[in-house]
C-alpha cells in the first residue's frame, strides 16, 4: 500500500475555432464568442447542412517542423501543435520531458480520419496500385500519442483512448491514473478531432445535426453542430511539480466511469449510466454533491442528451440548483476532442470564477429544468469543478477538476472503493 | 502488480473458436492455418493472398440470426469472443448472469484499425452515389469503440468500457490498463484483450506498405481474457488458468529525425526489464517468450535481440503468430493466450530460437512481447495460477 499521489494539471494548449492557445479561447469562451461558420473542408451545400466549429487558420508549419508537418494528418497536426502549447504553458519545453516517465494518452473518436478518406479516394479512382505507401503510413489513431512522444522525447506509454465523444476525459481520468500507480511522473494528456465529409454526413443522416445553431438545453433545440480542435494539456505529479516549482492549475479528483449498454448512439432515458459516473467522480474525489460549484454540460443541444443530462442533475445534487453550462453552442460538439476542450475551459473557470455561457438559451424546457449559464458568462464559487461527458456506444465519463488545496487526500492506490 | 487471476477465454481465432477449440489447435496445429479460401472480403483481386482467418466463422451460431444485418465483422467477432468469455469462466450460462452481474464486468479491448470494412464501404457510397444515402444504421459502425459498444449492450456490460489503441502493443497496455481499473474498484472482472477483423482495406494497406510476409500470413481474431483480482479468486477457493503479474511498455524515438515506421530494441529492452521488475521475477525464471515474431527482419531482430540481452540468449523463443497471423491489435491478446495454452501443457510452437529447459507441461512463466511499428514496445509477465 502506498499512498497514492494528487496529480495536478500544469499546463494546457488549444486548438479551436474560438482561437489557438488558452489565452484567445478563455476570452473567447468568457465573451460567449461563436465559432461556427460555414464548412470550408469539403463541399457540404448539397447535404442540408454546412455549419460546423471548423478550425479557421490552422497552419501545421506555424507548430511543427517542416519533416513532422510532412508526416502529420490534419488531426496529429492540432493535437501535436495544442501539446506543444501545454507543455510551454507547463514550462516544460526542450528536453524537460525526455525520458520514460514522461507518458501520452490521448483520445479520439476517429483519429485521422481524413487519411483514410483520401485513401479511399485514391482507391476509388485509381484502383490498388493508386494507394500510396506514404498516405498510408500516416492513419491510424495510435499515432497521435506517437507524434507527441517524438516531439517532447516521452519514453513512457504511448497510448489512445478511443472513447468517441467522451475521449478528453477517458484520456484525462487515465492519465491521471497513471500517476496515481506510479507509472508515470508526467502525462501529456488531452484529445483531438477533425471535421471530416462521412463522419459530417453520417450525422445529418442520423438526424442529429442542427441547421443553424446548436441550442444546449433549449426547449426548441434541434440537435448538434460539429466542431473540431486538440485540446491538450500537462498532468504532474505533485513531487515533479513541486521539485521545479511549477503552477499549479487545478487538481485532478478522481473520475467516474460507466457503459449505458442501452443503444449504440443514444444515452439511456434514465440516465442511470451517467448518474452512477457523476456520483463515482465526485465520491472518488472525497468529496460530497455539495461541493461541486460549477457543472460543465456535455450539453449537446439534443432532445435526447440534454433531457438526460437534466436527470443527471436532479439525482445529484436533487433540490440544489448548480449552475451548468454547454460550450458546444460556441464550439459545436468536437466529438473525441469535446471533453479535453472543455475540461480546458473548466481551468478558466477555476482560475477566474467565470462560468462559460450557453449561448442560443432562448426559451426554458420543462424537460431541461436546470440553472442554466444563459446566454452571458457568469461569475460564482470555482473550488470544485464537474466536466461532464457522455458518448457513443454508452461511454460515460465524468471528471472532477479543483483549485489547488481544496481536496482531501487522494484515496490509496491498491484499496477499492 | 497485484497478479490478476485469468478465470475464462474467449477468442475466435484461425486455430478455432472457443477456449476449448484453441486449445486443441495449439496442442496439435495444422500444418498451416492460412485460408484455403477467404471469407472476409472478395479476394478474386488478389490470387496471392495468404490470410489467416478465423476458421468458420457463423456468428448466428453464438448470437442467433437476429440484429446482426448491420453489424461489420469486426463487431460479431467481438461479440463471440466476449460472450464465450463470459460463459467460460462462469459468469453466465445460457447467456444468463448466474455469478456478479453486468454492473460488476466490464470490458477492455485494443484494436488498431476499427472498422475499415464499414468506412470504406460509406466512403464508396458516398463518392459513388451520393453522401446522402450512406446507411444510417450502419454509420455507427466507422466509429473507433463502435464494436466494443455494441459488446456492452450484447453481454449487458455495464462497470466500464474501455477502448485502447496502441498498434500491436494495444493487446498487452489493456492488462496495464485493466490492472488499475480492477485495483481501484471500478470492476469485480474485466474482459480484457483485443480484436481486430480483415478487410479488403486492410489486406491491401498491408501489401501495399510491402508488410506482407512470405512466412507469417496477416490475420484476425478476437481474444478476451477474463481477469479478477488473483487474492478473491483465491479467497473463494477457484482455480484460474494463470496469472497476469507484471507489465512493462516503452517507446523509443529514432535518433536522427526520419520516417515513422521505426523497429526499437532499446523500447523492447526496457519494457521486458519493467516487466519483470513489475512482475518481481528474475529473468532467469522465464521458461519461454511469446514473441511478436512475425517476419519483418527489422523488426524481428530488433525484438530478438532485446530478448537475448535481457532474458539471455539460451530463452526458448516462440512465434505463434506462424499460427494466429499477425492479428494487430489483437496480437497482444493472442499471445496471452498462447501463453496460457503453454501453461496447459501444449507444446511451444514454432520455436525460433532457444529450447525450453523443461518439459512443455512445466512451463510455469510466460514472458509475452509486442513490437510496435512507430518504435514503441510492450511486455506481460505471465505465470501458472497458484492454485
Amino acid at each position: 500500500m502506498q499512498q497514492s499521489p494528487r496529480v495536478f494539471i500544469t499546463g494546457v494548449g488549444v486548438v479551436s475555432s474560438l482561437g489557438l492557445g488558452k489565452d484567445e479561447f478563455f476570452r473567447a469562451l468568457g465573451e460567449g464568442r461563436s465559432g461556427i461558420s460555414v464548412v470550408e473542408a469539403f463541399d457540404a451545400s448539397g447535404l442540408g447542412r454546412e455549419l460546423a466549429g471548423e478550425v479557421k487558420g490552422f497552419r501545421a508549419r506555424d507548430h511543427l517542423s517542416a519533416a513532422e508537418a510532412r508526416r502529420t494528418g490534419r488531426c496529429s497536426a492540432m493535437a501535436l501543435a495544442a501539446a506543444r502549447m501545454a507543455t510551454a504553458d507547463a514550462g516544460l519545453g526542450g528536453d524537460a520531458l525526455r525520458g520514460p516517465r514522461t507518458a501520452v494518452v490521448v483520445g479520439t473518436t476517429m483519429g485521422e480520419a481524413g487519411i483514410l478518406e483520401d485513401l479511399d479516394q485514391a482507391w476509388i479512382s485509381r484502383g490498388p496500385t493508386g494507394v500510396k505507401r506514404a498516405l498510408i503510413a500516416k492513419y491510424g489513431s495510435t499515432l497521435l500519442p506517437i507524434h507527441i512522444a517524438r516531439a517532447i522525447g516521452a519514453e513512457g506509454m504511448v497510448l489512445t483512448l478511443p472513447a468517441a465523444c467522451a475521449a478528453g476525459n477517458y484520456a484525462i481520468g487515465f492519465a491521471a491514473d497513471l500517476i496515481r500507480r506510479g507509472r508515470a511522473d508526467v502525462v501529456v494528456t488531452g484529445a483531438a478531432e477533425i471535421i471530416q465529409e462521412l463522419q459530417f454526413s453520417g450525422f445529418v443522416r442520423l438526424a442529429a445535426m442542427a441547421p443553424q445553431r446548436c441550442q444546449p438545453f433549449d426547449l426548441n433545440r434541434q440537435g448538434l453542430i460539429l466542431g473540431e480542435g486538440a485540446g491538450l494539456v500537462v498532468l504532474e505529479s505533485e513531487a515533479h511539480a513541486m521539485r521545479r516549482d511549477a503552477r499549479l492549475i487545478a487538481e485532478v479528483g478522481g473520475y467516474g466511469l460507466s457503459c449505458d449498454a442501452y443503444h449504440i448512439t443514444r444515452p439511456h432515458p434514465d440516465a442511470a449510466g451517467s448518474i452512477a459516473a457523476m456520483r463515482a467522480a465526485i465520491e472518488r474525489s472525497g468529496l460530497t454533491p455539495n461541493d461541486i460549484d460549477f457543472v460543465n454540460a456535455h450539453g449537446t443541444g439534443t432532445k435526447h442528451n440534454d433531457a438526460a443530462e437534466t436527470k443527471v442533475m436532479h439525482d445529484v445534487f436533487g433540490a440544489r440548483r448548480v449552475p451548468i453550462s454547454s460550450m458546444k453552442g460556441m464550439l459545436g460538439h468536437c466529438m473525441g476532442a469535446s471533453s479535453a476542450l472543455e475540461a480546458i475551459g473548466c481551468m478558466m473557470t477555476i482560475e477566474t470564477g467565470i462560468y462559460p455561457p450557453t449561448i442560443g438559451y432562448e426559451t426554458p424546457d420543462p424537460e431541461c429544468d436546470v440553472d442554466v449559464v444563459a446566454n452571458v458568462a457568469r461569475r460564482g464559487a470555482s473550488n470544485v469543478v464537474v466536466n461532464n461527458s457522455l458518448a457513443f456506444g454508452g461511454y460515460n465519463c465524468v471528471t472532477l477538476f479543483a483549485k489547488p488545496g481544496v481536496l482531501p487526500p487522494p484515496r490509496i492506490i491498491g484499496r477499492a472503493a | 502488480m497485484k497478479p490478476l487471476a485469468v478465470t475464462g477465454l474467449g477468442i475466435c481465432s484461425s486455430l478455432g473458436i472457443g477456449r476449448e477449440a484453441f486449445l486443441r489447435g495449439m496442442n496439435a496445429p495444422p500444418a498451416s492455418t492460412v485460408s484455403a479460401k477467404i471469407t472476409s472480403f472478395d479476394a478474386t483481386a488478389y490470387p496471392q493472398a495468404r490470410i489467416a482467418e478465423v476458421v468458420d466463422f457463423d456468428p448466428t451460431r453464438y448470437l442467433g440470426d437476429k440484429g446482426l444485418r448491420t453489424l461489420d465483422r469486426l463487431t460479431k467477432l467481438l461479440i463471440v469472443a466476449a460472450r464465450l468469455a463470459l460463459h467460460d469462466a462462469g459468469f453466465k450460462r445460457d447467456n444468463a448472469w448466474v455469478r456478479s452481474s453486468g454492473e460488476q464486468v466490464g470490458l477492455i479491448c485494443s484494436n488498431a484499425y476499427g472498422s475499415l470494412e464499414a468506412i470504406t464501404e460509406l466512403d464508396r457510397v458516398a463518392t459513388l452515389e451520393d453522401a446522402r444515402y450512406i446507411n444510417p444504421a450502419k454509420f455507427p459502425n466507422t466509429v473507433s469503440n463502435s464494436a466494443a459498444g455494441y459488446v456492452s449492450i450484447w453481454e449487458e456490460l455495464r462497470a466500464i468500457n474501455v477502448s485502447v489503441s496502441d498498434g500491436n502493443c494495444g493487446g498487452l497496455d489493456a492488462v496495464a490498463c485493466g490492472e488499475i481499473f480492477l485495483e481501484t474498484g471500478r470492476a469485480e472482472a474485466l474482459l480484457i484483450g483485443g480484436a481486430e477483423a480483415m478487410s479488403e482495406a486492410l489486406y491491401l494497406a498491408f501489401s501495399r506498405l510491402g508488410a506482407l510476409d512470405a512466412q507469417t500470413p496477416i490475420g484476425e481474431g478476437a481474444a478476451l481474457l477474463v481477469t479478477e483480482v488473483a487474492e478473491r479468486v483465491a479467497a473463494r477457493g477457484d482455480r484460474s488458468m494463470g496469472e497476469l503479474v507484471g507489465y512493462g511498455t516503452a517507446f523509443v524515438a529514432p535518433i536522427h529525425v526520419g520516417p515513422l515506421l521505426h523497429a526499437s530494441q532499446t523500447a523492447m529492452e526496457r519494457a521486458i526489464a519493467d516487466a519483470l521488475a513489475d512482475a518481481e521475477v528474475k529473468a532467469a525464471d522465464i521458461d519461454i517468450v511469446a514473441s511478436g515474431v512475425s517476419g519483418l527482419d527489422a523488426f524481428d531482430d530488433a525484438e530478438l535481440a532485446a530478448i537475448a540481452k535481457v532474458i539471455g540468449e539460451g530463452v526458448c523463443v516462440a512465434a505463434p503468430k506462424a499460427l494466429l497471423g499477425e492479428t494487430l491489435g489483437a496480437c497482444g491478446a493472442m499471445g496471452l493466450a498462447a501463453g496460457l495454452a503453454w501453461l496447459d501443457g501444449a507444446p511451444p510452437t514454432p520455436i525460433v530460437r532457444g529450447a525450453l529447459r523443461t518439459p512443455s507441461r512445466a512451463v510455469r512463466t510466460v514472458l509475452v512481447t509486442t513490437m510496435g511499428f512507430y518504435g514503441n514496445a510492450s511486455a506481460v509477465v505471465l505465470r501458472a495460477g497458484t492454485n
